[in-house]
């Protein structure tokens, strides 16, 4: 290992349609839907949170509290009811997205202004249309940058589901790298795991873009202090990943 | 129009906002509602729309009682301008003045259509409809919430305090607008406001709120400000009321002296002869076109030589004027308090001067019109 090169190009050339597409195919379904179960579940919690007040603190708590457990901890927990399905890493991805998606979605509600939410009252908008056509739409750039800090913990988190043997490339890093002492594959995982979350980052700035064009050439966002509030509040979890 | 019945408004936590209150809101015109902080004028309006549901009485649109309608329903039926305007921050300009008709199942198209006359109607640029909210300046963003309240025509307009939010100078001018506005649509609006000035200028009824939501005195302004009913409506009203209630006083019922006004190629010593005939301490100068250039004193005329143009001889600046046709008593008023000669000038439409007033004449005419009981119409 040590007068061998870092990097085995050749290796990384033989199994860019082996190993390595199959690791970063399972890490993309390992990842997405956690997310998407996240938010699904995210937004009907802060929606609840930010119109009935004393149904937040609990729900916040309870969020930050599943956020504590050790991932890997959940998944052997887990286990014995899910098996080796997916749903082991997918369960536990999905409820820690909630310490930063719950919040956000309560902070992008509780964003529109009063007159905002009085006047459309008084044009004539009912509780529920109001929700959906004003104070949801009103609240997408700070949902959205939840979003993005959520995806790019999930994807990181996914690699720790390697430990408990469901693939994705943490699988790369420990099966591939770390047992064989061969540094290629580890080095190929981080950069790929990087990689995929930058890129699930920009697709969804655009997906924001897109669908809030009343925010282009509004850059003091308030959306964006939140998240990084966020960011700096909630512990990070990378360190997880070396088991 | 709109009935209050003895409606009483009591929150939970015991504080009365409205108090018996009887009133009677008459239809195509503006009622202002004004009072201090914490009277219930904003209560009252809101309980128009049942923004704010009422604890006893009845409140009803031409007869209607407003609780045997849907709240959203009705809601569709009553204009609504609020003070920061309320814009819908992730809709364009055009679909926010379409709200309502959205909301009532039009045609988008035919929605768009619409939204485009009421821009052009409150004064907004074609260009600005596919702006969004945050891109306008406060005024303009105002306009946007006055033509969404009147997108689907309803007859009833309600206005919370929609122009204290933004400057002055803004605030006048939209304040205009509204006036003109409502001479074309003779809607029934009512306004609410903390500003006595606003009401009196925008207002065909006022009525006056004390704290604890008990009415204190509903009238037309005029009358409002010659006679208050006691010591809480006056000092609302304020210590100037009795100059303020000059707005109501046509100028042009002044008689202005013209015989004071000397052209410029006039020589000092002829002007001379006219200010002693006239025996008046100041003549005003004016050009080949009539129009003011300035005072000379007769002072100034005793010391010049007799050849002289009044044009080449130092003038003081005439200060402000008024039009004759169109402004009041408390225009000229403050005209004359602002010249430096004590003489206000009258001019006609197009700036000629039509004549002069000094303080002593005005002082008569303001003097006959404390005793016209009622006002002869006309407003600053």
């Amino acid at each position: 290992m040590t007068e061998a090169p870092p990097v085995d190009w050749g290796w990384i050339q033989r199994q860019l349609d082996g190993v390595i597409a199959d690791r970063l195919l399972e890490h993309l379904y390992l990842s997405f839907p956690p997310i998407l179960l996240g938010l699904l579940v995210a937004l009907p919690l802060g929606i609840a949170s930010a119109r009935w007040r004393p149904v937040y603190p609990p729900v916040l708590s309870g969020a930050n509290m599943l956020y504590a457990i050790p991932s890997i901890a959940l998944f052997y927990l887990l286990a014995p009811y899910t098996g080796l399905t997916p749903w082991t890493a997918i369960i536990p991805l999905a409820l820690y997205t909630l310490a930063i998606l719950v919040p956000n979605v309560v902070d992008g509600l509780n964003q529109v202004p009063d007159h905002v939410r009085q006047a459309a009252a008084a044009m004539g908008f009912g509780p529920l249309r109001r929700l959906l056509q004003v104070e949801l739409p009103a609240a997408i750039p700070v949902v959205a940058a939840g979003l993005r800090v959520a995806s790019v913990a999930t994807i990181s988190m996914v690699s720790v589901a390697s430990v408990v043997g469901l693939g994705g490339l943490g699988q790369l890093i420990l099966t591939e790298g770390f047992q064989r002492q061969f540094p290629t594959p580890i080095i190929a995982g981080i950069l790929l795991s990087v990689l995929l979350a930058f890129l699930t980052d920009g697709a969804l700035v655009l997906l924001q873009r897109w669908l809030t064009p009343w925010t282009r050439g509004r850059r003091a966002e308030a959306g964006r202090a939140s998240r990084r509030a966020r960011a700096s509040s909630a512990p990070a979890r990378e360190e997880e990943a070396v088991p | 129009m709109i009935t209050f019945e003895d409606v009483t408004k009591r929150f939970p936590d015991g504080t009365v906002a409205v108090d018996h209150l009887d009133l009677e809101i008459p239809t195509g015109r503006t009622t202002v509602l004004v009072g201090p902080s914490g009277c219930g004028k904003t209560t009252s309006l809101r309980m128009i729309n049942r923004m704010v549901e009422l604890t006893s009485g009845t409140v009803a649109i031409d007869g209607d009682d407003v609780r045997t309608r849907e709240p959203a329903v009705l809601r569709r039926s009553i204009g609504y301008v609020i003070q920061q305007a309320g814009l819908f921050p992730h809709r364009t300009v055009l679909d926010n003045i379409a709200t309502v008709p959205f909301l009532l199942g039009w045609d988008k198209r035919k929605a768009r259509e619409r939204a485009g006359e009421l821009m052009e109607l409150v004064g907004l640029e074609p260009g600005q409809a596919r702006r969004y909210p945050h891109q306008l300046s406060g005024g303009q963003q105002q306009r946007v919430g006055v033509a969404r309240a009147l997108a689907a025509d309803p007859p009833v307009l309600l206005m919370d305090e929609p122009f204290s939010a933004v400057d002055p100078v803004v605030r006048a001018s939209l304040q205009e607008e509204l006036i003109r506005l409502q001479d074309e649509l003779q809607k029934t609006i009512v306004f609410v406001t903390h500003d006595i000035e606003e009401a009196v200028k925008i207002g065909d009824a006022i009525a006056v709120f004390r704290p604890g939501g008990r009415l204190a005195q509903f009238d037309v302004p005029e009358r409002l400000l010659a006679e208050p009913v006691d010591e809480f409506v006056e000092g609302f009203i304020g210590y100037d009321r009795g100059v303020r209630r000059l707005s109501f006083f046509p100028a042009r019922t002044l008689s202005l002296r013209s015989d004071v006004v000397v052209d410029a190629g006039t020589s000092a010593e002829k002007a001379r002869s006219v200010a002693r005939d006239a025996a008046e301490p100041w003549l005003l100068v004016v050009d080949p076109d009539k129009r003011p250039l300035g005072w000379v004193s007769a002072e100034t005329l005793e010391g010049a030589a007799g050849d002289r143009e009044l044009g080449s001889l130092a003038l003081v600046g005439y200060g402000h004027i008024f039009v004759v046709a169109t402004d009041s008593l408390r225009a000229a008023l403050d005209a004359s308090v602002l010249s430096p000669a004590g003489r206000a000038i009258g001019v006609d439409t197009d700036g000629t001067v039509v004549g002069v007033v000094s303080q002593a004449d005005l002082g008569a005419a303001i003097w006959s019109a404390g005793d016209a009981a009622v006002p002869v119409g006309g407003r600053d």
